[in-house]
Parts: structure tokens; C-alpha cells; sequence
């Protein structure tokens, strides 16, 4: 979990664009640069691939200020990030080594986005992460650990072995809700966490991501509008990294930009450069904030590029070089680095050495007692089906008044009406 | 005290666990100021309010995903679908969300998932069904189908106290037409077990929901002519009660399993299974179904009535059975 730095937050200035009042919802757009190329389909000596039109030659923008961020908190969320991307370096390498069960899904080129988006949150906000985003669940207090062993199968898992990947959450201590492999569910999920508290008195945060691709779904359309509807406080991240596995984003849908989908549900949009940290986090902030108030649901779309394929498997061949290579240019770590250690020199070259010095010995420890950590024995998959009532207990968490005795008895009247079918 | 209707037992169960715990609450499709389509919950929203009584969008995936999310808080929602054929809609958010969050990572589901379900009121394809089985084969689910008011009420308030995605299935047929005395306590029937509804020695006729209501009929006619059914009401599919179906097999020897849904893997094909896993050896003939047409509903009534099992298929049946 995050510093108790983390509650210091500066006065929000009157630089850059702040998501509007109520009533008045458009777009609102952080980026300091608008890329201008799209992904078309190409065929050569009759085989088809892809291949991005436009300038692509613009220089790296600058890091946007953060209006809230304190110079320390720059720093933890650059740590969570070298976390997160050097934890899947080592994943990658486990699984080279035979040591992992299945896939590895990666977030490279994304850590910006997960990492400063979950910064935003309170104690008692909740998360739910999709597939990549495995650095929002170290900065909500999982460990890497938790992450590997979940990636190996092993006993000692948050799911004991029974589920893979970022697929674990707890609704004790973190506030984390697990993802499904379909896409889109975790909305409604967040937006009735958001009800549930809200039931019980409190107004609270409940983020979760989407991609270009999973916003594509059904179930999509129908949790935002239901948190809409209700106004819960849902901060949603669209992450457009381009790439719903091998499918450009011109083939899942027609609008320019995926905030537009916010107009369409009556909920302010925000439009973040998702390899700027310091753009998600404010706009992450403002969002959380709002659904704090009790105002409602806020989308942001951030855009970004997946930086590797779908999982480990996929060489992403499909994804057109000059595209890779514009976006390597502005790889989310090293614009956040130079950021603090060249322009606003919050962090020595020393001091980065000896925090990236830091984060390796954390893997490396965590690592060691994931490998040697046992598998589950073969009954263990066994039971655990229902909820037993000695399990969990299941109390409302923000706590609920009991219901005062009603002067007169409430007595249920009979129903006489006329029904649809008899 | 006056007898009340199934659907009157459902609505006092649900209000008086509502006055019970302040955690019990409401969603669904106009199930507020006009009371949901069958007035289940007609006058809940101006004893509760419209914190507890919420209407929601047509949309049943999100409905059921957000009261999943609610249920994560501590709370216990209670979903009404409009009509149960409606839950195929939320298919995907019942079996991969709510079923499987206890087994996956530890987090409860205590959601109710309440509708009508059932025939014989000419509602066609799409309001008739009987979907039970989609969540009889989703380990992590409990499946309950009552037969009778007492029962009704007794198993909604267990429904909602249970930790667990508990499918409520009323058979809208039934919702107006039986009636009974109910005891004023707080009572509760427990999920998971059976009930014999009518005591006998020939033939075993184990059905549940609108059918237990066949299978008495059936039974009346039978012993007429001397033959003793025993009508084993199941109430409750998933998880389902091994021990009552044995214990009457190993009464009766004879079985006959009787349902509205459709034949091909109902849940007499899995009755079937537990039988010869479970009583082989005392059984004295072959396990006979009597089940509708493997078929839409069809909306005609001459159709519908052909569709449904009848009362007068039970008898021949058994009749058939005490040759052996």
C-alpha cells in the first residue's frame, strides 16, 4: 500500500484543463501530443497485414505537471512502475526456464497507466484489475510474490493454485475485486461495490480498466450505463493500447476516441497520454474525487501502446514497426526517470541506482520464495465450492445501522393487483 | 389465520427478512412504485425506500454483475428477473462471476437470483421456461424450486441468509392457485432437502415445483385403484438430496421422475444416475421419466397442454410399473 506521503496532496492549481461541473459533460484532453496516424489494412502479392499511416516522426513530448503530485510521490510511483515492468522481466524468465504454468500476460508500455491510476486510490476505494494491469495490484498491496506464485501454480497463491494470473483480489484489507477472463464484467462489479457503500453511508472510488477491445462487449454498455444511471462513483480507465490481441483498433470501432463513449452515458470523459504518469495520475485523481463526492462515474481513455504481444506466445509480429518504434520512443519508465532525474532533479543518479538496486533485491528475494515454495496437493481440488458460514463472514464493511423499530408495525399488505400472466 | 397464496408466502418472506437485516435489499426491473410485473414486491418501496428497493435499466448482465459487487460490501441482494427465461441474459455473469468467486479467490457471492419460471399460462416461448438445469451443471450455484407456500416462504428466508449464488425459482402457476395456513413464527426450510409429500409403499414419483401438484393429483387416482404412490417433492435441485431419493427407492423399488422441464437432460437423467449409483440393487424396474417435449414452449394452448406432462401420464405409468 502507498506511503501515508501519499495523503499530502498540493492545492490544485489552475494549470491545465480540470474535468468540468456537472451538467456540462465533453471531452476533456491532458495530452500535450495529438498522434495522427491510423492502422490500415494492406495487401502485398496477396497477403495482408498492417501498416500505420501518418507522421510518426514527432519528437517525445514533455512530462505533463502534475496538480497534485508532491515530489515524493513522483518517486513511489516511478518505483511501483520498475516494479511492475522488472517483476514481468523475471516472470518472462521463469516461464523461459519452465517454471511457469501456462502464459505470461505483460503490461509493458502500460506500467504508467496502472501504476499512477491506483496510486489514486484511498484505503477504503476499491480496484479491479484486468490482465495487464499487475502493477495496480503491487501498489494496492500485493506483492510480487503473490503475482509469481500465481503464475506458478503454487500452493501458497492468494487462489491456492485454483486460478492464474492477476485472477485474485481481496475484499478484507486491499478492497481488490478478482477479474474474469470475459471482458467488460468488472464495470458492474465496481459499480455495485460503489452501491454497496453508498448503502451503507459511503461515497468511495471503485476503478477498473477496460482495453480497446473489451470495450467492444455488451456488458460494457450495460455497467456503464447502469453506474451512470445511478451515479456511482465507477472510475473507469479505457486503456487504448491499440491492440485488442491482433485486431487494430479500426476494426473495433468507428468512433475517433473512446472518451466520446462517455457523452453517449451522460458521465464526464477525460482523454490521458497513458505513457505520462503524472496525466494519469491527475485525471485518475479528479475521477476518484468526483465518485468521492458522490457526483458519479468518470471514463478515461489513455492512450498507449502494448508493448509486447497478447501473452508471452504472441511475437506480435502484426504490429507495424514504424508504430513500435514511435511508441518505444515513449516508453512510460524512461520518460518518468529522465522526468525526475534530469528535469526537475527530485532523484540523483545515485539515489535511481540504489532504488532500481532496491527493487531487484525485492524480486530476487520474492522470486527465490516463490520457486521454493511448494505445488498444492491434488486433493485441494477439492471443496471450497460454497461458502460454508464458518469460511467468511459476511458483515456489511462500512458498517449499516441497524433498522429502527417502525412506530406502527409494518404490516405487509396482500397484493390484489392485476398481473401480466395468470 | 387465513390461508395466503405462494406468491403472498414469497413477498412476506422476503419483507419480514428485510425487517430482519438491514443488509437485505432489492434490484430489479420495475420492482418499485409498480411493484414488479407479478406485484412480488408491490408496497416494498414505500415501507423500504428506493435505497432498498431499486429499479434498475433492462440490462440483467450488469444488474447481476453490481449485485455481486453490493454482495463483496457485505450486503445480500435479492435480483428479481422479470421472467426467469430473462436470466440467460446475465448467463456468463451467474456462471463465471457469482458461481465461481467463492472456489476462484475466496469471495462469497450471498446474491438471490428470484423469478418466475414454468408453464401452463400460455406465455410462449420466451416466458415460460424452465432453466434450471443451465445452473444445475454450474458447480458453486443452489438451485431451489418450491412446491408449496409453507415451502416458499420457508426457503426464500434460507435463500437469503445462505452465503451462496442461490437461484429462487417460482413457478408462476402456482403463484395464485394454492394456498395454506402458514405458521406465524420465523420459520425456515433448509436448502438441500427434500420433503415427502405423500407417504406410500408401490411406486416412487419424485418431481418438484408446479409438478409435485401433478404427482399428487396422479397419486389420489392411483390409490383409488390400490395402487400407494410416494411423492418425494425435491425442493431443492442443486445441491440435491441423494439420501431422500435413496431412502425411497429402497421403499418402493419403483421410480417414476417427473418434471416440467425438458426431457433430455433434465434433472431425472442425473436422478436417474444417483439412483443407480446410490440404490441399484433395490430397484425392481427400469427409472421411467416423464418429462415435456424436447421443444420450445409453444404458445397454443391445445399445444402447451400437449407439451406439459399431465396427471394421467403419471398413472399409466405407474400402472405400467406394478407389472413388475
Amino acid at each position: 500500500m502507498k506511503s501515508p506521503s501519499h495523503k499530502k496532496r498540493a492545492a490544485p492549481s489552475s494549470r491545465g484543463p480540470s474535468t468540468p461541473a456537472a451538467g456540462a459533460f465533453g471531452i476533456v484532453d491532458c495530452r500535450l501530443e495529438k498522434p495522427d496516424y491510423r492502422v490500415v489494412e494492406v495487401t502485398r502479392n496477396g497477403e495482408f497485414s498492417y501498416e500505420a499511416r501518418g507522421d510518426l516522426s514527432a519528437p517525445v513530448p514533455p512530462i505533463r505537471e502534475s496538480r497534485y503530485l508532491t515530489p515524493k510521490q513522483h518517486v513511489e510511483i516511478y518505483r511501483w512502475m520498475l516494479l511492475n515492468r522488472r517483476m514481468e522481466a523475471a516472470l518472462e524468465n521463469l516461464y523461459k526456464q519452465g517454471k511457469v504454468v501456462g502464459g505470461v500476460y505483460f503490461g509493458l508500455g502500460q506500467e504508467g497507466c496502472s501504476c499512477a491510476s491506483a496510486y489514486a486510490l484511498d484505503k477504503d476505494d476499491w480496484l479491479a484489475p484486468m490482465i495487464r494491469n499487475q502493477g495496480s495490484l503491487l501498489v494496492r498491496g500485493f506483492s510480487p510474490r503473490d503475482i509469481m506464485m500465481q503464475y506458478m501454480a503454487k500452493a501458497g497463491s492468494p487462489t491456492k493454485g485454483r486460478d492464474a494470473s492477476s485472477h485474485f483480489g481481496d475484499i478484507y484489507e486491499r478492497n481488490v475485486a478478482a477479474p474474469t477472463s470475459m471482458l467488460g464484467e468488472l464495470i458492474g462489479v465496481m459499480a455495485g461495490v460503489a452501491l454497496g457503500a453508498r448503502y451503507q453511508g459511503r461515497n468511495i472510488a471503485c476503478m477498473t480498466y477496460i482495453g480497446d477491445g473489451g470495450q467492444s462487449t455488451g456488458i460494457f454498455h450495460e455497467s456503464l450505463n447502469f453506474a451512470a444511471v445511478q451515479k456511482l462513483g465507477l472510475v473507469l480507465i479505457v486503456e487504448n493500447n491499440l491492440w485488442g490481441y491482433s485486431t487494430p483498433t479500426e476494426r473495433q470501432f468507428a468512433i475517433k476516441d473512446l472518451a466520446q463513449r462517455a457523452i453517449a452515458y451522460g458521465i464526464p470523459g477525460v482523454i490521458v497520454d497513458g505513457t505520462d504518469a503524472c496525466q494519469v495520475y491527475d485525471a485518475a485523481h479528479e475521477a476518484c474525487e468526483r465518485g468521492r463526492r458522490g457526483e458519479g462515474a468518470t471514463l478515461i481513455e489513455a492512450k498507449m501502446m502494448r508493448m509486447k504481444g497478447h501473452a508471452i506466445h504472441d511475437a506480435a509480429q502484426y504490429v507495424p514497426r514504424p508504430l513500435l518504434e514511435y511508441w518505444q520512443k515513449r516508453d512510460p519508465i524512461a520518460r518518468l526517470e529522465s522526468y525526475l532525474v534530469k528535469v526537475k532533479k527530485w532523484l540523483t543518479a545515485a539515489e535511481n541506482r540504489a532504488l532500481i538496486e532496491d527493487v531487484e533485491k525485492q524480486l530476487e528475494a520474492d522470486r527465490n520464495f516463490a520457486e521454493a515454495s511448494p505445488m498444492p496437493v491434488p486433493e485441494a481440488a477439492a471443496g471450497g465450492v460454497y461458502c460454508d458460514g464458518t469460511c467468511h463472514e459476511i458483515r456489511p464493511k462500512y458498517g449499516l445501522k441497524e433498522i429502527k423499530a417502525k412506530a406502527a408495525a409494518a404490516k405487509i399488505k396482500e397484493s390484489q393487483a392485476a398481473v401480466h400472466l395468470k | 389465520m387465513a390461508a395466503i397464496t405462494y406468491l403472498e408466502a414469497i413477498r412476506q418472506g422476503i419483507w419480514e427478512e428485510m425487517e430482519r437485516d438491514p443488509a437485505v435489499f432489492c434490484m430489479g426491473e420495475d420492482i418499485g412504485v409498480y411493484g414488479g410485473a407479478f406485484k412480488v414486491t408491490e408496497g416494498f418501496i414505500h415501507h423500504f425506500g428506493p435505497e432498498r428497493v431499486i429499479d434498475t435499466p433492462i440490462a440483467e448482465g450488469a444488474l447481476v454483475n453490481a449485485a455481486f459487487g453490493a454482495g463483496l460490501t457485505g450486503l445480500r441482494p435479492v435480483v428479481e428477473f422479470q421472467f426467469i427465461d430473462f436470466i440467460v441474459c446475465a448467463f456468463n455473469q451467474i456462471t463465471n462471476m457469482l458461481a465461481k468467486s467463492h472456489y476462484r479467490w475466496g469471495a462469497p457471492a450471498p446474491v438471490v437470483l428470484r423469478g418466475p419460471c414454468g408453464g401452463g399460462v400460455h406465455g410462449g416461448p420466451f416466458h415460460s421456461q424452465n432453466p434450471e438445469m443451465y445452473f444445475v451443471h454450474t458447480p458453486g450455484m443452489k438451485v431451489v424450486a418450491p412446491g408449496t407456500a409453507y415451502d416458499a416462504k420457508g426457503l426464500i428466508k434460507s435463500a437469503i441468509r445462505d452465503n451462496n449464488p442461490v437461484l429462487f425459482l417460482e413457478h408462476k402457476f402456482l403463484y395464485r392457485r394454492i394456498k395454506e395456513e402458514l405458521p406465524a413464527d420465523d420459520y425456515v426450510v433448509p436448502l438441500g432437502k427434500a420433503r415427502v409429500a405423500r407417504e406410500g409403499r408401490d411406486v416412487s414419483v419424485i418431481t418438484y415445483a408446479a409438478m409435485l401438484q401433478v404427482a399428487l393429483e396422479a397419486a389420489e387416482a392411483l390409490a383409488r385403484e390400490g395402487i400407494e404412490p410416494e411423492v418425494i417433492d425435491l425442493r431443492t435441485l442443486l445441491p440435491l438430496d441423494r439420501e431422500a431419493i435413496a431412502d425411497t427407492v429402497k421403499k418402493t423399488n419403483k421410480v417414476i421422475v417427473l418434471h416440467e422441464d425438458t426431457r433430455t437432460a433434465g434433472i431425472a437423467g442425473e436422478i436417474a444416475a444417483v439412483i443407480n449409483e446410490d440404490a441399484f440393487d433395490w430397484l425392481d424396474a427400469p427409472i421411467v421419466r416423464i418429462a415435456s417435449l424436447d421443444t420450445p414452449v409453444p404458445f397454443s394452448p391445445p399445444m402447451e397442454e400437449f407439451f406439459l406432462p399431465k396427471a394421467a401420464d403419471v398413472v399409466r405409468e405407474a400402472r405400467r410399473l406394478k407389472s413388475y
